[in-house]
């Protein structure tokens, strides 16, 4: 018997809200093809310093110390060497320094915080709205609305137990509902692509969902014809949403073949239960391409690693299980100081996204590519270092030509925390939904600390 | 056509044939005769809404050529503000006679039931519109309808849902678990001060989602014992090592199933369906339902084999509704009021739900089996029994709280406690955010594993609360005035009381020996001692003491800062690992010796052993640091809120929700007070028509700053103004500050003994204290606990008999309840329009 198979219900498909209508799942837009979005996290901080291109000069330079504003095009100059990886996409590419994020929880572990604008901790109380990933698949519905992939943390304030299965995550599909996250590629490409498996007991299991789904349906749904007013609408919802659910189900079957043309083709290595971090950063990319490409979702949220991850596969020191927290601490791995360490860590993380931006260039959408309506976002978790306070919460942001930002091909530093101008982490998603059709006045909490500044709206300067 | 009252289409007549004012509505309902309601529109409403003027955007007099949708819409918001008195304003002079007002409001039900598009009544069932009810009508005898509620579905509260799952389970006494790994509770109830639970709630699809996955935990969870007897998993073996949790059996039905080597027969399979109703629904499957689960049950054994096909079932059952909602329809026969008693099973779950949030007890279901549940002296008798037991039902009583260092304490009957604490609305103040430099370092926040200083002070109103429901004489008054608090109370006060002694004995021998210069020497000398009275060791370990450790001379200079300057000492000393009780100055009391950085050589806080003990300037509730703070902003108070929560609760009163145009912003200005920045901008008009009802009772409360603190000047927080600055981990930063203003004004207890000015919150607490609005808005409140519904009408004599229970039984909470519980509200059901 597998585990949590309904979950595929909950996770994948689940954008349901408390508040939802009986149309559970959005429907999908035709014609114009949709923006999509990937958001990628890690633990242990992202060091401010790293980001600074290395020919930065003069004046820029010294506005850099000082953490002062100002802009320059990347064309002008040369990226930090371990973004290397990224080096043919400089053109799309933003790196984005200045934005705080005190209004979250900060340290070690922040649950939805990095996502939601928020003091999250392991309390579903503390989720106080859905995190930006799932305001963004509102506006762009898809069949599966969000996949949220996890290397999930086996230490630590908000370890997982099975970092293989099905989770708790870093997202919030709405108040106090955490998303659940898949762990491994081999559980994601299980539950995510059952649908067209061609292994006989995933084929049983798809079908004994679908009657009990059919089963739940037919009695809730006879039940509410029964009934009037509101004692008719307390069944119905209920009836409708599973309705909905296997309607959902319908068109995923309609999808099959698309589905099964894109289904990831991975090597049995990413199958196994005892995968290396960075083998199953990769297997979790090409799920989020799948399911992508496929157009099962049009958000993706991976986490690639949490500061409770235990880090092996890691170039040079494969051999080593790395200790996310020690090497915040300082501590060398092998040969290599803490600081390297960093780098190769993210070194890594810069050769996944050149994975992700380089295949869906290769895919033709509307004269372009898919890319040209793609959104990567690269960041911390919890701010500029191990120990944050979240006075800087640094960004790579990766945007195809559709992008309705005005930030490409810029290294931006914003005003410091505290200097007139500064902006937060809510400023800045707040900037990303009104852009995309949320005309949210602010998304975020407040920074208390900034009570004297006016922290809502967008960063006008980025809405062109 | 509707049928209409003559008056009305009276009205509706004349209106055709004189303005055509409502043009196609009225005319599809009447034919002839002028009303006098017409005039009701020219005299009341026209002059604000016609075609000359359209205060609102609206205009009363084209709703004849409006689309049937937006005329549906007005005449909605008519109905609304008509009901609400909120229309015409009541600064116009010309007010409609409550005749004429009711004469409107029957026409315009007339018309929106037509369509059954009546928004009102929807409306009115929700919390916020629970004051809307004639808090007069209710009390003054003049209703002689027959109490009863709808017959309904009432979804279950997050506490039930747990222990609905524990019943899954058949999990009873210590085995019940308080959460399970796998279950996320899908229900969350508002976090408003006031009562939460209310029956409008509709299961939807965010339920679902949820119950999908909790589901098939749970039915994963009730097989494990049947997989491992038959060789599918091992023992110690679990998918997730972190979700060891399992039953400690599989119900036989389903072992059977599971470990037999070929298909059910039918009659195996119909026992495993009815196993699994009895676990989820506590009842058997009906002829339909058992047809239906085999047919699905056959199927997925056939296609997945018996363990899988077997789970299927399981799911499907715990996918049920019926899991999720409590049904309360009534059976047996219709009186002459057109209402049904509650069934005997209904009503030994309405009672468990009401007592204690569980499943009903062993008695309860004896007695419903026995039909010994269908008088108001068989509930009386159930429900009596049930309060006065005080073990079966006990537990914490704020679980919310529990986390590093603070286990929250046990109450009796904490279903009934809870009431007090959504009434008050104190356990907010985990949700208030402050920034601990301004209080000097003593206040930590809500946190990871923690819910700060925060848990600990909710922990110590909820200690005053369940005190006065102990003693259970002059409930109310007592909250709303007593002087006795808890603060720092870890144990009974006998055990305190003993482990002073003790420390006083040894401290009082020791003194004179040089403790500090030849500790070890003095140990030897006193090895029994320091045994006894101080846990001591003998001889003490030189290395390896770890920073938290007792040892002699810790204590002994614990207690020369202590017993030395005249104080007692906390039987917690500040080294203590999890030491967090270093927010005494919340309650303006000293600190703990050496609890806040080193010892200052000040005398700190002479520590009761006696608690609950008298504090200085405070009274009740509504100066507790708990109750102020959750009502408090980051860096402010908030008067405004306090006022609004004294006028909703205690008042029986309304305050119209802020109108979306307004930017409710007080200015920022540093060199003025909190009031006189609020005053400013409330005095407009337009602000201070619903400001009156607030500001001047919150306002007196500026007599605590927003840490709760008692204060006799207001700091003007500014750099500007800074005198001192503070490091922020032990001391504050002092600025300037400005004389207080404290007077208020109560009106609105309709008791001119009573309203009138106050000159500040203690002389406000009193008079609410001395009001019998305030009792009876209590009561309203906690008939909106127990019934799950705002009161109606219909409910006076239920209301009115629980006055009636408390002030002849000196002020007793559980004769309201027993009076609540036993009243025809909470026994009848009645059918109608939307509860079949």
């Amino acid at each position: 018997m597998k585990s949590r198979r309904k979950f595929l219900k909950q996770s994948i498909l689940g954008a349901g809200s408390m508040a939802m209508t009986p149309g559970l799942f959005a429907a999908n837009p035709k014609g114009k093809a949709p923006k999509r979005f990937i958001f990628i996290h890690k633990g242990n901080g992202l060091l401010p310093n790293t980001l600074v291109p290395s020919t930065l000069k003069g004046v820029e330079l010294e506005k850099e110390k000082r953490k002062e504003a100002f802009e320059v095009s990347l064309d002008d100059h040369e990226l930090p060497e371990w973004m290397g990886a990224l080096s043919e996409h400089k053109g799309e590419m933003t790196i984005l320094q200045g934005l705080s994020g005190k209004m979250c929880t900060t340290g070690h572990h922040t649950w939805q915080s990095s996502l939601g604008a928020y003091k999250a901790n392991e309390r579903l109380s503390s989720i106080k709205w859905a995190t930006v990933d799932f305001e963004l698949a509102k506006l762009f519905p898809s069949s599966l609305e969000h996949i949220e992939l996890a290397c999930f943390p086996s230490g630590g304030g908000n370890s997982r137990g099975n970092i293989n299965g099905i989770e708790k995550g870093f997202s919030a599909r709405g108040p106090q509902q955490p998303n659940y996250a898949f762990g491994s590629p081999k559980v994601a490409i299980e539950e995510l692509f059952k649908s067209v498996s061609g292994d006989r007991e995933s084929k049983i299991q798809y079908q004994l969902e679908r009657r009990l789904l059919e089963f739940a349906a037919m009695s809730e749904g006879a039940m509410a014809e029964e009934l009037r007013g509101l004692e008719k609408a307390k069944v119905k919802n209920y009836s409708d949403s599973i309705e909905s659910i296997r309607e959902r189900n319908r068109k995923m079957d309609a999808m099959s073949d698309v589905i099964r043309k894109h289904a990831p083709r991975l090597d049995d290595k990413y199958f196994a239960d005892d995968l290396n971090t960075v083998d199953r950063q990769i297997g979790h990319a090409e799920i989020a391409l799948s399911t992508l490409i496929s157009g099962m979702t049009n958000v993706v949220t991976l986490t690639a690693d949490e500061l409770g991850t235990i880090y092996t596969g890691v170039t040079d020191i494969e051999k080593e299980s790395v200790n996310l927290h020690d090497v915040g601490h300082g501590k060398p791995v092998g040969k290599f100081e803490a600081l390297e360490v960093r780098e190769k860590v993210r070194r890594h993380h810069m050769s996944l996204i050149d994975r992700l931006v380089s295949r869906l260039k290769s895919v033709p959408e509307e004269g372009g590519t898919m890319f040209d309506n793609t959104m990567l976002l690269y960041f911390p978790d919890n701010g500029e270092t191990h120990h944050s306070k979240g006075t800087e919460w640094p960004f790579i942001v990766m945007s195809g030509k559709n992008s309705q930002l005005d930030i490409t091909g810029k290294y931006i530093r914003l005003p410091h925390y505290g200097k007139e101008g500064h902006k937060t982490l809510g400023n800045w998603y707040t900037s990303i939904l009104n852009a995309y059709g949320n005309s949210i006045e602010h998304y975020g909490a407040i920074d208390t600390g900034l009570a004297h500044m006016n922290q809502k709206g967008a960063i006008e300067s980025f809405l062109g | 056509m509707a049928i209409l009252p003559p008056e009305i289409v009276g009205f509706l007549k004349r209106v055709t044939s004189s303005r055509c004012v409502l043009g196609t509505v009225i005319a599809s309902v009447l034919s002839a005769e002028v009303s006098e309601a017409e005039e009701l529109l020219e005299n009341y409403c026209y002059s604000c809404h016609d075609e000359w003027e359209q205060k609102g955007g609206l205009q009363l007099d084209e709703l004849g050529q409006m689309p049937l949708e937006s005329r549906l819409d007005v005449l909605n918001k008519v109905q609304e503000q008509l009901y609400l008195g909120q229309m015409p304003p009541k600064k116009k002079k010309k007010q409609p006679t409550e005749a004429e007002r009711s004469k409107m409001l029957s026409w315009v039900a007339a018309e929106l039931k037509k369509h059954n598009a009546s928004t009102l009544e929807g409306k009115l069932r929700y919390p916020n519109y629970g004051n809307h009810v004639s808090h007069e009508k209710l009390f003054n005898g003049e209703i002689v309808a027959k109490p009863y509620t709808q017959a309904r579905r009432w979804l279950v509260s997050p506490q039930i849902f747990i222990e609905r799952i524990n019943a899954v389970f058949g999990l009873e006494g210590g085995a019940r678990q308080r959460s399970f790994y796998g279950v996320t509770i899908p229900v969350i109830l508002p976090d408003h001060s006031g009562v939460r639970y209310y029956d409008t709630t509709t299961l939807d699809g965010g339920h679902l989602l949820m119950m999908l996955t909790n589901a098939d935990w749970i039915s994963e969870k009730q097989l494990r014992e049947a997989r491992i007897k038959n060789g599918e998993v091992k023992s110690n073996e679990f998918p997730n090592p972190k979700d060891r949790w399992s039953p400690r059996k599989t119900p036989e039905a389903f072992e059977f199933i599971v470990t037999k080597k070929s298909p059910p027969t039918e009659a195996e399979m119909k026992a495993a369906i009815h196993t699994q109703y009895q676990c989820v629904l506590q009842r058997d499957a009906n002829k339909s339902e058992l047809e239906r689960h085999l047919k699905l049950l056959k199927e997925s054994i056939l296609l997945a084999g018996n363990t899988e096909g077997l789970r299927q079932m399981l799911v499907s059952v715990l996918l049920k509704s019926e899991f999720m909602y409590r049904y309360e329809f009534g059976a047996g026969e219709v009186d002459g009021a057109g209402r049904m008693k509650l069934s005997p099973r209904e009503a030994s779950y309405a009672i468990a739900y009401a007592l204690c949030d569980r499943n009903p007890d062993a008695d309860l279901l004896k007695a419903a089996k026995e039909g010994r549940l269908n008088t108001k002296e068989d509930y009386r008798r159930e429900v009596s029994r049930m309060l006065n037991d005080e073990s079966s039902f006990a537990g914490p009583g704020a679980p919310e709280v529990s986390g590093k260092g603070l286990n929250s304490h046990k109450v009796s009957h904490p279903k009934i406690n809870r009431f007090f604490r959504e009434f008050f609305g104190y356990p907010n103040m985990t949700k208030v955010f402050k920034d601990t430099k301004r209080s000097g370092g003593f206040y930590s926040n809500a946190g990871r594993g923690t819910a700060g200083t925060s848990g600990h002070v909710i922990d110590e109103a909820d200690k005053i609360v369940d005190h006065i429901l102990r003693k259970d004489q002059n409930v109310f008054e007592q909250l709303l005035t007593t002087d006795e608090y808890f603060v720092y109370h870890t144990r009974p006060n006998e055990q305190t009381a003993a482990i002073i002694d003790r420390w006083r004995e040894a401290y009082d021998v020791l003194k004179s020996e040089p403790w500090q210069e030849e500790p070890e020497q003095v140990s030897l000398k006193h090895e029994l001692l320091l045994k006894q009275n101080l846990g001591l060791k003998v001889p003490q370990q030189k290395k390896g003491k770890g920073r938290h450790d007792n040892t002699l001379v810790r204590l002994m200079g614990y207690f020369e800062s202590t017993f030395g300057r005249g104080s007692t000492p906390y039987t917690n000393p500040p080294w203590a690992h999890g030491f967090r009780h270093q927010y005494s100055e919340i309650y303006n009391l000293a600190p703990i010796p050496g609890s806040r950085g080193g010892d200052t050589g000040q005398k700190g806080w002479d520590f009761q052993v006696e608690q609950p003990f008298k504090i200085q300037n405070r009274k009740g509730i509504l100066t507790h640091p708990a109750w102020l703070l959750a009502h408090s902003q980051n860096t402010e108070t908030d008067p405004v809120r306090r006022g609004k929560w004294i006028r909703e609760k205690l008042l029986a009163g309304y305050v119209p929700d802020v109108p979306i145009t307004v930017d409710a912003q007080i200015p920022e200005d540093h060199h003025r007070t909190l009031r006189e920045r609020l005053d400013e901008v409330t005095s407009p008009q337009e602000c201070w028509k619903c400001h009156v009802h607030m500001n001047p009772l919150g306002l007196t409360f500026e007599m605590f700053d927003d840490f709760g603190r008692f204060r006799t000047a207001e700091a003007l927080e500014h750099p500007e103004n800074l005198v001192k600055a503070g490091n922020g981990k032990s001391s504050a930063s002092v600025y300037k500050t400005k004389p207080l203003s404290i007077s208020g004004v109560l009106e609105g207890t309709g008791d001119s003994t009573l309203d009138g000015k106050v000159k500040d919150a203690y002389d406000l607490i009193d008079r609410l204290a001395k009001s019998r609005r305030v009792r009876q808005s209590i009561i309203r409140h906690a008939f909106r606990y127990f019934m799950g519904r705002n009161e109606l009408l219909s409910d006076s004599q239920t209301l009115i008999d629980a006055e009636i229970a408390y002030a002849n039984n000196s002020g007793s909470f559980k004769s309201v309840i027993i009076s609540l519980l036993t009243s025809d509200s909470f026994i009848y059901r009645k059918e109608t329009q939307s509860s079949q």
